[in-house]
């Protein structure tokens, strides 16, 4: 199921050049690690919601660039099109499906340290993980 | 000096008072208690993190601060989030510690409205008090950050009525810009760095990763509580606690959660989880052509209540994380990615609507302890809500911005000075904005008739004896500011009030 999240954040979030500014897309960020943890560290209602939003993105391209093909078989053209009009479709329901994918997109994305030099801030430590032990 | 956290084995305990919850009104109450000479047993569903262990990322803040990860949100209408955290200080860990007096016609209208007399100069000495012992102080001029100033530079300039930076509960403030992730600087006083440990020093107990699953009643008295233990990593629940109190339960475990624990544990008031209510709010992005840099600087460091009162708003500045905004801008693909690459040149205001709107809490599915918040706000506060946005949208104008980015679906992206008109007749369908409920009320208040009304204005329960609730939940009406300093001011009247009841001492917050 990784694959199937990956792949939507990946589209959600591509890397793009413009004025010979890279701006890193959530595959340069680490995706795949994150996506690990992200899977085994958050609840198991926010990771079901996390795959029904790329399911969502998948499987309505019909709705937004009508084309009768799954998300993930579609061309980089059509799928930047669909990228950008599954997430402003007038359907509410379906507009926040995929925002539950795109939240752990953004959640990748933003605490990327090239992202953060980028807007110049500075880079992120690592999460402990940790809490006061009991005594 | 004890501090019991996840264990597998049973924990038993026996003190004067259990607290229930250690955010602003419990750690309140508690601290007022121990002060008072009365053991006090503060018990918790989050963990313990003291700023060495609080996370770097805002995805570390969801996983070990917030409460369900963030992803509690109304039903009803739209799914706007309900922010609340789950940890040892509560809310008072990761929101921006603003500090705002009880405004007086609040008192004023509890009285007419709810009977409720005798608040007023009891919350404010407590407030004095709390003021100086959390080092309250304006946001100091090398925090205040570009996007603050220029906030403040739109008020002035377009004459409001209002116009300051904040004061809040944080010390010396560095600007850091993470209040959301709570404050590794150690600045910002949240109530586990002072309160919570100062329980410990008096002889008190803290239970933490204890969610209190019920309380426990001897005929009409409350004698304690008991649940079990959740790891704070893998949530694997561990062993059993049950903690007695020979004088009352104190409940403070939110508006949300507090009515659900009181539902759970049996009490079938008529106005249990009636009366939901909060400050909806949402953010209205400038866009600059110099940077701005909106995460550097205090993350909230400027306010205004010139609109309190008519319409009934609050606005604020608000700096999120690069995480959510990634998220929070609309669209995605190719264009996302452009809009992303402006991030230095936009700030976030936004509003808090003084809503007239109330909801339900109830427990979740088969009686769950995760509360089910059924809110809808009507065309009166949906009319504010839009109010709210031109208003914010006029102070980017007058500031500087060459547009608005109002993320409102259906309407433009991004939107320039003369198409305000845009905004004013928007939608009035709450499913065409991104909001967040960030101030809660309700759902236990307090009032005289015990029809419509859960506690008495000490926050004693009617027809209960020894349970008091202590926190937001109590709160009968909107306030229209931001509600930790009332929180914390009552929780202090009503703990004040059980040491008298019980010992005939009376103890302020500054013993």
């Amino acid at each position: 199921m990784l694959w199937f999240v990956r792949s939507a954040i990946v589209a959600l979030f591509p890397r793009v050049e413009r004025d010979g500014v890279v701006i890193p897309g959530a595959a340069d960020c680490g995706l795949d690690e994150f996506l690990k943890r992200f899977k085994a560290e958050t609840t198991t209602l926010v990771w079901l919601g996390t795959v029904l939003g790329a399911f969502v993105f998948h499987f309505t391209p019909l709705l937004t660039i009508f084309v009768p093909l799954p998300a993930f078989l579609l061309p980089k053209g059509l799928l930047d099109r669909h990228a950008a009009g599954i997430t402003t479709t007038s359907i509410y329901l379906l507009r926040q499906a995929v925002f539950l994918v795109k939240l752990p997109g953004g959640l990748c994305w933003g605490a990327d340290p090239q992202v953060r030099k980028l807007i110049a801030l500075p880079p992120l430590g690592t999460d402990p993980g940790t809490w006061r032990a009991a005594g | 000096m004890s501090h019991v956290s996840f264990q597998t084995e049973h924990f038993e305990a026996e003190v004067d008072f259990v607290v229930v919850g250690s955010g602003a009104g419990g750690a309140a109450a508690a601290v007022t208690l121990a002060r008072g000479g009365q053991k006090v047993a503060i018990v918790e569903a989050g963990a313990w993190r003291d700023p060495e262990h609080y996370p770097q990322s805002t995805f570390g803040a969801l996983r070990d601060l917030m409460d369900d990860f963030g992803a509690q949100v109304t039903l009803g209408g739209a799914f706007w989030p309900v922010v609340q955290a789950r940890t040892v200080g509560g809310t008072t860990v990761v929101n921006s510690a603003i500090c705002v007096r009880t405004p007086g016609d609040i008192f004023r209208q509890w009285e007419a409205e709810h009977g409720l007399r005798g608040l007023e100069a009891g919350v404010l000495a407590a407030q004095d008090v709390i003021e100086r012992e959390l080092a309250v102080e304006e946001v100091p001029e090398s925090a205040r950050g570009r996007s603050n100033v220029l906030a403040k530079h739109g008020a002035d300039r377009l004459g409001w009525a209002d116009s300051h930076y904040m004061k809040r509960y944080v010390k010396q403030c560095e600007g850091a810009g993470r209040c959301m992730q709570g404050c590794t600087g150690r600045r910002k006083q949240s109530v586990n760095l002072n309160y919570v440990p100062e329980v410990l020093e008096r002889g008190g107990v803290v239970v933490s990763c204890a969610p209190v699953d019920r309380l426990v009643f001897e005929g009409t008295r409350a004698v304690g509580v008991k649940g079990r233990f959740v790891h704070p990593g893998t949530r694997k629940p561990g062993g059993e606690f049950v903690i007695r109190a020979r004088k009352a339960v104190v409940v403070a475990a939110s508006a949300t959660h507090s009515p659900v624990l009181l539902m759970r544990s049996g009490l079938e008031l008529p106005a249990l989880g009636r009366f939901f209510r909060s400050h909806p709010g949402t953010g209205v992005f400038g866009v600059y052509d110099d940077p701005i840099d909106q995460n550097v600087g205090a993350t909230q460091g400027w306010a205004s209540v010139a609109f309190r009162e008519q319409p009934g708003l609050k606005l604020e500045t608000l700096a999120i994380p690069p995480e959510l905004v990634a998220s929070r801008l609309a669209g995605g693909g190719t264009v996302l990615m452009e809009r992303l690459a402006r991030y230095r040149h936009i700030a976030m205001w936004c509003h808090a609507v003084r809503a007239e709107s109330h909801g339900t809490v109830k427990p979740g599915l088969f009686g769950s302890a995760r509360p089910v918040i059924r809110y809808q706000l009507n065309r009166a506060d949906m009319e504010r809500f839009r109010v709210g946005m031109t208003l914010l949208a006029k102070q980017h104008f007058a500031a500087g911005a060459r547009a608005i980015i109002p993320g409102i679906a259906g309407l433009p992206y991004e939107l320039g000075p003369d198409q305000l008109r845009l905004i004013e007749e928007g939608p009035l369908d709450p499913k065409h904005y991104i909001a967040i409920l960030s101030h809660l009320f309700g759902g236990c208040v307090m009032g005289t008739d015990p029809k419509t009304s859960v506690t008495d204005a000490r926050g004693r329960v009617h027809g209960v004896e020894g349970l008091v609730v202590a926190d937001a939940s109590v709160i009968p009406t909107n306030l229209g500011v931001n509600p930790q300093h009332t929180i914390m001011g009552l929780a202090v009247v009503f703990a004040q009030a059980l040491l008298e009841q019980h010992s005939g001492v009376r103890v302020g917050v500054a013993a």
